[in-house]
C-alpha cells in the first residue's frame, strides 16, 4: 500500500522525542530514582530549544541549549532528592509545575515567531524514492535516537559504568558499601535524564511544529514515563513500545482522515489506547514465570546509609 | 565541609511545624526577587498573591469553595502515602466519582427528592472506590507498580469523560456543545450560608479531616497505616497484613477522591463538562505534602493552596503577572517545603575535624 | 495604588448590594472598567490572540474613557466564575466572557451584580444584564471555500476540528458548499481531535490529511500548527484562522479568517458609557466588519481572487447567502429547498452535513 510509508514516516517523527526522553528517563529509572518531571524538563527544552533557533538559526545549536536547560532544571531535582533525600514522586511533579510555568514565562515573548524547521541530515537526493526516504528522510534527532538505543543497551549490559549504574540502582546499599558513589552515580544518571528530556523537548518546535505554544508537547513527557515501564527497562523494548505508540497515535489520524473500517473507532478510545496498552504490559509482564516485573529494586526509594 | 547531617533520634516536632511556615517564608521572598529580577513588581506579586485574597471577605468564599476538594483528596491521599501506597491517581478516581454522581443525577433527572443527593455521592464514593481498586487489585494480586497503574489510569478517565458527553450523555438541549444537562433542583449541592457560595462541600471538608485526624491518631486502623509505613518489617511481625494495608490505603483515598468528585460536580459544576478535570487530584499531592500528611496540616494546606490560585488571579488583574506565575511560586513552596524535610530528620552540626566518611 | 484598589473594592461591594447607588456613583466621569476573560493564552495566535487584539483596539478608539483588565488561561468551570466576581468586585462595569464555557459561570455571577453588564461570545444563554455576540465566522469559511473549488488539484479538502459543536460543523458546511458551486464534484473529510490546543497532533492530522490525497486544510483549532505542514509540504495550500498566519507560512496561507472583535467591544463599551446598553444578541459578519478576509496568498490568482471577492462583497450586499436552497445533506435528503435561506436558529443548532462532506466517526 502506497500509504505505508508516509505513515511510518509519520510515526517516526511522533515518537522519536518520545522516545529520546523516555531513554533518559530509562537510565534514570535505573539508577533507582522515579523523575516524574520529565514533562516540565521537555517544556523548559522545548523553549531553550525554540530560542535559541529563533535567535541563530543552528539547529544543533538548539539542541544543545534545549538539552542544557533539560540538565538544569533536573539539578533542581536531584538536589533536592538526591542531596535532601526529598520524596521523589512529589518532587518530580513539582518539576513538571515549575517547568510549565517556567517555559509559559520564558515563551510568552515568543508567540507569532515561527522558526525554521530542522532539515533531513541526508541530502534530499537520498530520499527521492519512496523506499529510501524510509531510511534516509529523517532530521538528525531521530537518527540521535537509534542511535541511543544501541548504545545505551551496550552501556548497561556491556560495560562497567553501566554496570554499576544498575547495582546502585538494584541494591543501593550495597553499593555503597563496595565504595562506589551513590549519589554521585544518581547525580550523574539525573542529569543526563534532563539532557534527554531537554533535547526531546527541543524536537518540538525543531521537527514537528515550527512554532512556540504553551504546553506544546501536551502530555507526551507522561508517556514517556509510562513507556520505560511498558518496555519493562530495555533499551531495544523501549523502542518498539516507542514505535508501536506513535502507531497509535499516528494511525488515529491517518484512520480519520482516510475512509477505512478503521474511521469509525470514537478518538477518545484511540487517545486511551496506549495508557491501557500500558497497563496491559505492566499485567503481562508480571504474569510471567519468574514473577519479576524488571523493575529496579531500589526505584524511588530515597538512599538513606544508616550511619 | 564544615556542616554535617546527623540523624535525629526522633523527629523534630518543631521543625516539623516550622518547616511549612519557613516554606512559605522563603517561597515569598525567593518569589518576590525573582519576579522583581525579570521585570516584573516582585513585592506586588507576593502581595497580591498572598495577603490580597485573606484581606477581603468575598474571597474567603473562594478560597473555601477552592480548597474544600484539595483538602477532602488530600486527606486521603495522606493516609495512603503514609503507608507507603502511592497513589498518584487521584485526578482519575475524582473524574470517576463525579462520573458516577453525574450518572445518578441524569438516572434520576426526571424524579426529585431529597434521597437523590446522598444516593449520588454514595455513587461518587463507590465510583472512586472502584477506579481505585483496579491498581490495589494489580499491586497486591500481581505486583504492579501502583504509581504507574493509578496514573495510566487517570489519563484513560479523562477519555472516559469526553466520550460520555459528547455522545450518551450529551444536554439535548446544548446545542450540540458536548455537556450533559444541567442537574435537577434536587441533584444539586445546596450553598449553607445563604447568598454565599459556600457550598455543603466545604464542612463536608473539614469533617472529613477531623475524622480522619483522630482515625489516624487514635486507632488500630490508624496505627497500622503508619507502622506499615514506616515500619513495614515490624508490621509483618505484628501481624498486619501489607497487602490488606494496600487496600485500604487505596479505597480510601480512592473514595475520597471520588467523593471531592461528586461535591464538585453536584456543587460549582451543576453538570457534566470537559473542563471537569481540574487537576484537583495532583494538587491534592502537593497539598498532602505540604500538610506533612496529617489530617489536620492538610486543611491548612488546602487553604495556602487555594490562596495561590485565587491570589495568582487577583495579580494577573491588578498588576498583570502572567498566568504562569502561579504554578512557579506553587512549585518553589514544594521545593522548598521538601527540602526542609531534612531539618526534620536531621540536625546540622559544625564540625571542627574532617568527616571520616558522611553519607552524602 | 493600593489605595485606590481599596476604593474600588468597596465600590465593588457597595454596588453589589446596592445597584442604584453603584451605577450613581460610576457615572461620575471616571474611565469605564471593562474586564475581558480568555480560555486560553493570548499568545496563542488564534483565537485568544484575536479577543485580545480586540482588547487592545476598545482601549486605542476609547482612550482614557476606558480602563482594560484581562485575565488569561481561565478553566471552563467554577475557577471561571470566581474570576469573574473577582473581576466584578474590581468594579469592572462591563465583562467580556470569550468562551463558549463560560456560559454557567456567566449567568450565576450575573445575578450577584445586577448592575454590572456581561457579553458571553457564542453562548446562547441571555439574561437582564447578559447579552450575547458571535461572529458569522462560516462568512468567512464561503470565501475560503470558493478559494479551494478554484484552486485545489484533487478536489479534496481536510478540515481539523476540535469537537463537533455547531459552530464547527456550520464552518464545514459552508466551506463545501462554497466550494461545490465551483467544482460539483469536491469533497471534505472533517478530523476531530478532541482538543482546542495540542499543535503536534494537529500538525500530524495535517500530514495524515496530505497524504491521503488532501490539498487544502481548513482547521478549526487555535493555532497554525496545521498551517505551517501545509507549508512544510508544499500541498495546494490553508487558511489562517482566527488570524493572519502569513508568518508561519507566507506562501501557503491562501488567505485568512481574521476575527475582529475590536468594533464589537467598542459599541458596546460606548453603550454602557451613554447609559443605552440593553442585551443584546448580535451576530455580525463581514458586513459590521467582525469577520475580515486577511490578504491573499501569492497562490492566489487574479481570477480566483475576484471569485473570492464576489462572494465576500456579496455577503456584505446581502446578495448572497451561502445557507440558500436546495440544500441536500450527506446522506441526499433536500434539508433546505430551493430559494428558502437558513433561519438564524437553525444555523446555531446545526447538527448535519451537508452533501459533499464526509461522515467523520
Amino acid at each position: 500500500m502506497d500509504l505505508l510509508i508516509p505513515i511510518f514516516v509519520t510515526l517516526v517523527g511522533a515518537a522519536s522525542p518520545i522516545l529520546i526522553a523516555a531513554l533518559g528517563e530509562l537510565v534514570v529509572e535505573k539508577a533507582g530514582v522515579l523523575n516524574l518531571g520529565v514533562e516540565g524538563m521537555m517544556l523548559v527544552g522545548a523553549i531553550a530549544g525554540f530560542a535559541a533557533q529563533f535567535y541563530t538559526g543552528n539547529p544543533y545549536f538548539a539542541l544543545v541549549c534545549g538539552a542544557a536547560a533539560g540538565v538544569a532544571v533536573s539539578l533542581i531535582f536531584g538536589v533536592l532528592t538526591l542531596s535532601l533525600s526529598t520524596n521523589q514522586t512529589a518532587t518530580g511533579l513539582a518539576l513538571t509545575i515549575f517547568g510549565t510555568g517556567l517555559s509559559a514565562l520564558a515563551g510568552a515573548p515568543f508567540s507569532a515567531r515561527p522558526v525554521q524547521l530542522m532539515a533531513p541530515l541526508f541530502p534530499p537526493e537520498l530520499a527521492t524514492h519512496p523506499i529510501w526516504r524510509v531510511i534516509f528522510g529523517y532530521a538528525a534527532p531521530v537518527y540521535f535516537s537509534l542511535i541511543m538505543v544501541f548504545v545505551l543497551w551496550y552501556f548497561l549490559k556491556k560495560t562497567r559504568s553501566g554496570l554499576i549504574l544498575r547495582a546502585v540502582g538494584e541494591n543501593d546499599l550495597s553499593a555503597h558499601s563496595i565504595g562506589y558513589s551513590v549519589v554521585g552515580v544518581r547525580y550523574a544518571a539525573v542529569a543526563f535524564g534532563g539532557a534527554m528530556a531537554g533535547i526531546a523537548g527541543a524536537c518540538f518546535p525543531l521537527l514537528l511544529t515550527p512554532q512556540w505554544a504553551e504546553r506544546m508537547t501536551a502530555g507526551r513527557g507522561w508517556i514517556a514515563v509510562a513507556l520505560v515501564v511498558f518496555a519493562s527497562w530495555r533499551p531495544f523494548r523501549l523502542l518498539a513500545g516507542a514505535y508501536l505508540f506513535g502507531l497509535v497515535m499516528t494511525m488515529e489520524l491517518y484512520a480519520k482522515a482516510g475512509s477505512g473500517p478503521l474511521s469509525a473507532i470514537p478518538s477518545e478510545l484511540w487517545a486511551a489506547l496506549p495508557y491501557l496498552a500500558t497497563i496491559a504490559v505492566l499485567v503481562l509482564i508480571s504474569l510471567r514465570r519468574d514473577g519479576s516485573t524488571n523493575a529496579p529494586a531500589c526505584l524511588g526509594k530515597p538512599f538513606m546509609p544508616s550511619n | 565541609m564544615p556542616f554535617r547531617l546527623e540523624k535525629r533520634p526522633e523527629p523534630s516536632r518543631t521543625m516539623l511545624y516550622l518547616t511549612p511556615a519557613a516554606a512559605v517564608l522563603l517561597t515569598m521572598i525567593v518569589g518576590a526577587i525573582i519576579f522583581s529580577a525579570i521585570g516584573y513588581n516582585g513585592l506586588g506579586a507576593v502581595r497580591e498573591i498572598f495577603f490580597t485574597p485573606l484581606t477581603n471577605s468575598y474571597k474567603w468564599q473562594d478560597l473555601g469553595v477552592k480548597a474544600a476538594p484539595l483538602i477532602i483528596i488530600g486527606v486521603g491521599l495522606s493516609i495512603a502515602y503514609r503507608a507507603n501506597v502511592w497513589n498518584i491517581g487521584a485526578e482519575g478516581q475524582y473524574i470517576v466519582g463525579g462520573l458516577a454522581g453525574t450518572w445518578v443525577a441524569l438516572a434520576t433527572y426526571s424524579m426529585s427528592g431529597p434521597w437523590i443527593l446522598p444516593l449520588m455521592i454514595l455513587a461518587g464514593v463507590v465510583g472512586g472506590m472502584l477506579y481505585a481498586a483496579i491498581p490495589a487489585f494489580l499491586k497486591t494480586r500481581l505486583n504492579v507498580n501502583e504509581i504507574l497503574t493509578s496514573l495510566m489510569l487517570t489519563y484513560a478517565s479523562v477519555q472516559l469523560i469526553y466520550y460520555l458527553i459528547r455522545a450518551p450523555w450529551k444536554d439535548p438541549m446544548g446545542m450540540g456543545f458536548p455537556q450533559t444537562r444541567l442537574f435537577a433542583e434536587s441533584a444539586r449541592l445546596p450553598t449553607i450560608i445563604p447568598g454565599t457560595i459556600v457550598h455543603l462541600g466545604v464542612p463536608i471538608a473539614i469533617i472529613v479531616a477531623l475524622v480522619a485526624w483522630f482515625i489516624m491518631s487514635r486507632s488500630v486502623f490508624g496505627y497500622q497505616m503508619r507502622v506499615v509505613g514506616t515500619a513495614p518489617h515490624a508490621a509483618r511481625y505484628g501481624g498486619f497484613s501489607e497487602n490488606k494495608t494496600i487496600w485500604l490505603a487505596l479505597l480510601v483515598s480512592g473514595g475520597l477522591a471520588g467523593l471531592a468528585g461528586v461535591l464538585e460536580v453536584a456543587g460549582p459544576f451543576q453538570r457534566m463538562v470537559p473542563g471537569f478535570p481540574a487537576n484537583y487530584g495532583f494538587t491534592a499531592i502537593i497539598v498532602a505534602f505540604l500538610g506533612r500528611l496529617n489530617p489536620l496540616g492538610v486543611i491548612f494546606a488546602g487553604i495556602v493552596l487555594a490562596i495561590t490560585f485565587v491570589g495568582g488571579e487577583v495579580a494577573q488583574t491588578t498588576i498583570g503577572l502572567p498566568n504562569a506565575a502561579t504554578g512557579i511560586f506553587q512549585s518553589m513552596m514544594l521545593f522548598f517545603l521538601l527540602a526542609g524535610d531534612l531539618l526534620v530528620r536531621y540536625r546540622i552540626r559544625r564540625t571542627a575535624v574532617q568527616p571520616s566518611r558522611s553519607a552524602a | 495604588m493600593t489605595l485606590t484598589r481599596r476604593n474600588l473594592l468597596k465600590i465593588g461591594a457597595a454596588a453589589s448590594a446596592l445597584p442604584l447607588l453603584g451605577s450613581r456613583a460610576f457615572a461620575q466621569g471616571e474611565p469605564l472598567k471593562v474586564g475581558f476573560i480568555y480560555v486560553g493564552t493570548i499568545n496563542d495566535n488564534g483565537y485568544n490572540y484575536a479577543h485580545n487584539q480586540g482588547r487592545l483596539y476598545l482601549e486605542e478608539q476609547l482612550g482614557d474613557a476606558v480602563e482594560t483588565t484581562y485575565v488569561e488561561n481561565v478553566p471552563e468551570g467554577p475557577d471561571c466564575e470566581r474570576v469573574l466576581r473577582e473581576l466584578a468586585q474590581q468594579g469592572n462595569k462591563l465583562i467580556f466572557a470569550t468562551s463558549f464555557g463560560f456560559g454557567d459561570s456567566v449567568i450565576k455571577v450575573a445575578q450577584q451584580f445586577p448592575d454590572v453588564k456581561f457579553e458571553h461570545a457564542t453562548g446562547y444563554m441571555k439574561a437582564d444584564n447578559v447579552g450575547l455576540y458571535n461572529a458569522r465566522f462560516y462568512e468567512g469559511r464561503a470565501v475560503c471555500g470558493t478559494i479551494a473549488g478554484h484552486l485545489s488539484k484533487t478536489g479534496k479538502a481536510g478540515y481539523i476540528g476540535s469537537f463537533p459543536i455547531p459552530e464547527v460543523v456550520m464552518g464545514i458546511n459552508s466551506f463545501v458548499l462554497a466550494a461545490r458551486k465551483v467544482n460539483p464534484d469536491f469533497t471534505i473529510k472533517p478530523v476531530y481531535i478532541s482538543t482546542w490546543n495540542d499543535p503536534p497532533k494537529e500538525a500530524d492530522a495535517a500530514r495524515a490529511m496530505i497524504d491521503q490525497g488532501i490539498d487544502i486544510i481548513a482547521q478549526h483549532t487555535d493555532g497554525p500548527a496545521a498551517l505551517q505542514v501545509v507549508e512544510e509540504r508544499g500541498a495546494v495550500g490553508g487558511f489562517g484562522q482566527g488570524a493572519d498566519m502569513s508568518a508561519f507560512a507566507p506562501d501557503a496561507q491562501l488567505t485568512s479568517i481574521i476575527d475582529h472583535w475590536g468594533p464589537h467591544y467598542v459599541n458596546s463599551a460606548k453603550a454602557v458609557i451613554d447609559g443605552t446598553w440593553v442585551p443584546g444578541d448580535t451576530w455580525e459578519g463581514l458586513k459590521e466588519d467582525v469577520v475580515q478576509i486577511g490578504p491573499y496568498g501569492p497562490k492566489v490568482t487574479e481570477e480566483v481572487k475576484a471569485a473570492a471577492e464576489a462572494v465576500r462583497t456579496g455577503q456584505i450586499d446581502g446578495s448572497f447567502h451561502i445557507f440558500t436552497g436546495p440544500i441536500k445533506d450527506n446522506t441526499g435528503t433536500e434539508r433546505v429547498p430551493a430559494g428558502q435561506t437558513m433561519t438564524d436558529a437553525e444555523l446555531l443548532s446545526m447538527d448535519w452535513y451537508v452533501e459533499g462532506v464526509e461522515q467523520p466517526a
